[in-house]
């Protein structure tokens, strides 16, 4: 899976915005959206918030995770656990890095949202790495990783799969008896 | 606390007085003449002292409380310690114990002789201020921050009593007195008063009087029996008195100040009350420091204490007195015999006290129970003014602003932008943004005239200030949608008239300003009309050709705002539509919001949050439809409004966390309110449903009034409305039959439209809710004058006639009338109804257990549609609807088929009828035809019938043909009949109440 795919679904998560153009409901396959009226607050997808933004026809409240306080919690909390923490938004990622790339003027703080984000990613990633680790090198027939995101599991997928396959096949070659079985 | 601030306490006996203060020292004043005090220097600060047989006792700032032997001054060793300081140390009568109260909450009674033998007392919540050991050593009084005075049984260490009487403070420096307590030499009581300005009490060594100091310096001297004030003195230079002692023998108090000055107070009890007024009331802790005065030594006792910490705080209770001599004494006491005897002064107290002393007796006795008696206030001699105090008139503000003072400032937030304002070091601008930007792009406007007014509007933004010295009061109008090169115009008010109040409407604007007029201004800057306000204009709003102006009528009392409405009516019909009428507001509150809905209804939002709109089909009433401070978690949170619009029902608003109004960064987010109206018992089913019915009729009112000032509507919301009102008619009338409340089925059937009455009596009928015939008929007949009276629609009448009243009717008499009315009427007056379009929703499931089909004939049946005439159609119906009507079912085919009868001898009679009387309207004509073919014969009329019969029955073969598939069966008239009592019946499913 292409990390644009993963985004591509968070595009579907939704978003306050703040109109500041008058529209009646909208008629979307995916559901009715609006109606718009400016100044009062919408819920509507990632993607058309972002359409909408870079028209300059709205203003996109943050989600409410989107706060260097409660980032911060989170990142102490992932730092000092072990496994890993419950997240606010399962694209979390996504989300931080779409709506501070695009409306990083509407989000308080940003630069520092942007640390945090990062932090939070590179602790998980690295923890999820460690896990990946041991579980290799205690030949563990299967584990458990609770609380991970789309995007964590896919950038580590490909890498992992491949070596464990590879990893089979030079073990198999040192035991060819077994080999033949398959 | 400042070195200057020596309060002492002391204490006079005979000739030795002792006082102390922050500056550590131990004065020992021998006589009052005495201009060189010896002085002890026991530590950085005292706070108190007491001295009894020899010993002297001290609480310094080291935490400890000494003793010092007397009058030589030498330690004599720590009798306790703290962890903070003492704030007050007494001695016992006897002077075998001593009584300290700490800041670390703690009171502890120590034997003098032996310093191991203590008693702790825990439970106050903070700093102790004063304690008090009572004569018989059984009791002790505290007071603390907390606001508590607790009564202690030495000897348990347990409480008492207490009583949450004082005024809460976090710590002794910020206590508003110092709360001395005082117990009543030999009788056992102490006394207690409220009031934060006394900040000492003491009784005389003979238990009569009382007297207090007060943290405005006056001194007032009780006589307790005969509950006179007897002295009132004022301390000339007004300073705090934080000490207080009665010589031994009485008739001369010493008093000390907060600026460190002792002065004494001369012939006070010895002397017979004088006339002396009263003093009152001014609640007063009483501390007591008899015991400090020690009789039985002869020499003095003191006491002291040094911290007065409280400056005079509130600024209610000024306490005036005129003469005299107090003697202050700078630094030093000067005798003065003569002094007071009798200068009466009264004290007023003004303002909100009544004379409510709370004084605690008996306390200590027995059960320590305990009484709070009403005021040992002396009468009152002066009449002190009581009533109800005149509020602050509010100022005038702009709906939708923040606080001018603010450098960062909303000067308006209104349903079309936003107009912000910045005046800081670098920059003073205004700020213009638009909600939508269709409207306009964002402006941003240097604020050179300083404006402090706004209001924004599709058309324009009117900004205002107001005149200073040289400048004469501006409007400034940008009105950025005028088609030529000309934007803006600028207006100076006359000299001396400042503007108030502004605001913008559809191609106008108004101000009005201080010389309590209002001006009118074309949006183009062109001068129009001027009129004069009765009273300082609040605030106004406008919205198309409205103009809502709030004003002072009169001046409130006791927090209330009086408050007058005016509503005009610009443009080409000028008229005022309110005519200044008081406007409501909730107790103790102001205006905090006001202006238009979206839809153009005046709302005004007073400071408790209640939202509140104009009725007008109730004479111009304010409603109530919402209460903002319900949806606040916590006290101190707020809802800013910016915008009501009705339809949506929406309450726009921003919340406020801890603050009455927003902060311009971050920027806040709107957030929406649903009103509901206060009704009784929402929580029950029928109480929603009035709720809901009420606040659906308030809330489309702006259509009625849209209409008849001449704007386009949306006339498809508005039948929406209507539906919605007369299904909510409707399940509380299901609600009602489920209930047998027949009376109210009729009124609420009282006030549907017609249509929906049909439907209710369909619903009623077949509920089989009314079990006696006889009541059900009645209360349809009932429905059935109401509407008639005010209708006139025959149709319903027959209508009604058939379907409520027709089946349980089984006399022979009534079946002609009834049967054959119906026909002939439904047919011609029939029309849509607005309920048409809730076919829809009766295909929503169906909560009776009556299969549709059958249903439906039923219903066909019952709109007396022809083809149902027939006795076959009648069993079928019967077998449809068996749970309701069974018994029924025999009448209703005789029924039916004289009707058409009749419908027939009508049709051929109509033009006798109406010859014989020109004047008839149809109504008319049916009751003479009825009237007539009842007194035809038996055989007349059977043959009659049997043409009817003839008449229905191709008709009903075809029926049969079509598979009773009757929805879209009928061709030309038939179906239009038809159809209307299949979605009638539809309706009804859904409407059938499932409570059970």
């Amino acid at each position: 899976m292409d990390p644009a795919e993963v985004e591509f679904l968070a595009e579907k998560e939704m978003v306050k915005i703040i109109p500041n153009f008058s529209l009646d409901k909208i008629y979307l396959i995916g559901g009715d959206l609006g109606p718009f009226n400016p100044g009062l607050p919408v819920e509507v997808p990632v993607w058309l918030a972002l359409n909408l933004k870079q028209r300059q026809k709205c203003r996109i409240v943050p989600p409410e995770w989107m706060d260097t306080d409660k980032l911060e919690e989170i990142r102490e909390q992932e730092r000092k656990l072990d496994t890993f923490t419950p997240i606010p938004s399962p694209y979390y990622m996504e989300l931080a890095k779409l709506l501070l790339n695009h409306s990083a003027d509407n989000i308080p703080k940003a630069d520092e949202i942007r640390t945090l984000v990062k932090d939070i990613w590179d602790t998980r990633v690295a923890k999820l790495r460690l896990s990946a680790d041991s579980f290799i090198s205690q030949q563990e027939a299967h584990a458990q990783l609770d609380n991970l995101t789309l995007m964590e599991i896919n950038t580590t997928r490909s890498f992992l799969l491949d070596s464990l396959n590879y990893m089979y096949k030079l073990r198999s070659n040192l035991q060819p008896g077994r080999s033949q079985d398959y | 606390m400042p070195c200057e601030r020596k309060p002492m306490r002391y204490v006079t006996s005979f000739e030795i007085t002792l006082t102390c203060g922050s500056d550590g020292d131990v004065r020992i004043w021998e006589s009052l003449d005495d201009d060189d005090p010896k002085s002890i220097n026991v530590g950085e600060k005292v706070y108190s002292v007491a001295l009894k047989n020899g010993k002297l006792v001290t609480a310094v700032s080291n935490n400890t409380v000494q003793i010092h032997t007397f009058p030589e001054g030498d330690p004599d060793g720590i009798l306790t310690r703290f962890t903070t300081n003492a704030n007050h140390v007494t001695f016992n009568s006897s002077g075998s114990r001593v009584a300290a109260g700490s800041s670390d909450f703690i009171v502890k009674i120590v034997e003098v002789v032996d310093s191991s033998q203590q008693k702790t007392l825990r439970g106050h919540d903070a700093p102790v201020l004063s304690v008090a050991l009572d004569t018989s050593d059984e009791f002790l009084a505290s007071s603390s921050c907390d606001g508590s005075v607790t009564v202690w049984s030495i000897e348990s260490q347990t409480q008492v009593a207490q009583w949450k009487i004082l005024q809460k403070s976090s710590d002794v420096s910020n206590a508003k007195s110092l709360c001395r307590l005082a117990w009543q030499p030999h009788s056992g009581k102490f006394s207690l008063w409220l009031l934060p300005v006394v900040n000492v009490v003491v009784w005389s060594p003979c238990g009569k009087f009382l007297a207090a100091g007060t943290v405005g310096g006056n001194l007032l001297i009780w006589d307790v029996e005969a509950k006179l004030c007897i002295e009132r003195q004022k301390h000339e230079k007004g300073f705090t008195v934080c000490g207080m002692a009665w010589h031994p023998s009485g008739g001369r108090i010493a008093y000390t100040d907060t600026e460190g000055c002792l002065g004494l107070l001369e012939g006070v009890s010895s002397s017979s009350p004088p006339s002396s007024s009263t003093v009152q009331s001014t609640k007063v802790k009483k501390n007591d420091y008899d015991d400090l005065f020690d009789e039985d030594d002869d020499r003095m006792l003191d006491e002291g204490m040094s911290d007065s910490r409280s400056p005079v705080k509130k600024p209610i209770m000024e306490e005036d007195d005129d003469d005299d001599d107090l003697m202050p004494a700078t630094g030093k006491p000067r005798n003065r015999g003569s002094f007071l005897d009798d200068d009466d002064n009264s004290q007023d107290v003004c303002v909100s006290q009544d004379p409510g002393s709370v004084k605690l007796d008996g306390v200590p006795e027995e059960d320590g129970s305990s009484a709070i008696l009403p005021a040992v206030g002396p009468a009152v001699s002066r009449p002190v003014y009581e009533g109800p105090m005149p509020t602050q008139p509010q100022r005038a503000f702009q709906a939708g602003s923040t606080p001018v003072h603010l450098m960062h400032r909303f000067m308006v937030w209104n349903s079309v932008g936003i107009v912000r304002g910045y005046n800081d070091d670098q920059d003073n601008a205004i700020d213009v943004e638009f909600h939508d930007t269709a409207i306009h792009h964002a402006m941003h406007l240097t604020n050179t005239l300083g404006h402090t007014m706004a209001d924004l509007s599709q058309e324009a933004v009117l900004l205002a200030c107001e005149g200073t010295d040289e400048l004469a009061s501006k409007i400034q109008c940008l009105h950025f949608s005028c088609w030529d090169t000309h934007k803006d115009w600028i207006v100076d008010l006359p000299k001396g008239e400042d503007v108030c109040a502004l605001c913008l409407g559809q191609g106008w604007a108004a101000v009005a300003t201080s010389a309590l007029m209002v001006r009118l201004f074309s949006i183009g800057g062109v001068q129009k009309e001027i009129f004069s306000l009765p009273g300082a204009v609040v605030c106004m709003a406008g919205h198309g050709e409205q103009l809502l102006i709030m004003y002072h009528r009169g001046t409130g009392f006791d927090g209330d705002q009086a408050l007058g409405v005016q509503l005009l009516q610009l443009g080409s019909k000028r008229r005022q539509v309110i005519h200044g009428e008081p406007l409501p507001l909730s107790r103790k509150s102001y205006l905090a919001w006001m202006g238009f809905t979206a839809e153009g209804t005046p709302c005004c939002i007073d400071s408790e949050g209640v939202v509140r709109m104009l009725n007008r089909t109730v004479g111009n009433t304010w409603t109530p439809v919402c209460n903002t401070r319900d949806s606040c978690k916590s006290k101190s949170d707020h809802y800013w409004v910016v915008g009501v619009h009705e339809n949506p029902q929406q309450l726009r608003c921003i919340p406020c966390k801890g603050s009455r109004f927003p902060p311009t960064l971050p920027r806040p987010a709107v957030a929406v309110l649903p009103f509901n109206l206060p009704y009784c018992q929402t929580t029950t089913e029928k109480g929603q449903m009035e709720e809901q019915y009420w606040r659906s009729m308030l809330f489309h009112n702006h259509y009625s009034f849209l209409s008849s000032s001449g704007y386009e509507i949306d006339s498809e919301g508005q039948s929406q409305a209507e539906k919605e009102q007369q299904e909510l008619l409707m399940k509380m009338f299901a609600l009602s039959c489920k209930l047998e409340r027949e009376f109210r089925c009729v009124e609420l059937a009282e006030m549907m439209t017609h249509s929906v009455v049909t439907l209710a009596i369909r619903y009623a009928s077949r509920s089989r809710l009314f079990k006696d015939k006889a009541s059900f008929k009645f209360c349809f007949s009932k429905i059935l004058v109401s509407i008639f009276t005010f209708t006139m629609y025959n149709n319903i009448y027959l209508n009604v006639q058939v379907s409520g009243a027709g089946k349980p009717s089984s006399s022979s008499a009534g079946q002609p009338r009834t049967t054959s009315v119906l026909d002939s009427m439904t047919m011609s007056s029939r029309k849509p109804t607005p309920l048409g379009g809730t076919s829809k929703q009766g295909k929503a499931p169906v909560l009776k257990p009556l299969a549709p089909k059958p249903k439906s004939k039923v219903h066909a049946s019952k709109g007396n549609s022809k083809k149902l005439v027939d006795s076959q159609t009648e069993a079928e119906k019967v077998k449809a609807a068996p749970a309701a009507t069974p018994p029924a079912s025999v009448e209703n085919i005789e029924n039916r088929k004289p009707k058409t009868g009749f419908q027939l001898w009508l049709e051929d009679n109509r033009k006798s009828i109406l010859a014989d009387n020109p004047d008839f309207e149809e109504m008319d004509v049916i009751k003479q035809g009825m009237g007539r073919f009842r007194t035809l014969s038996a055989e007349e009329r059977l043959n009659w019938t049997e043409r009817a019969k003839g008449d229905s029955d191709p008709k009903k073969r075809k029926r049969e043909d079509e598979g009773q598939v009757n929805d879209q069966m009928e061709s030309d008239e038939g179906s239009a009949k038809k159809k209307k009592p299949l979605d009638t019946s539809a309706k009804l499913s859904a409407f059938a109440f499932n409570k059970e």
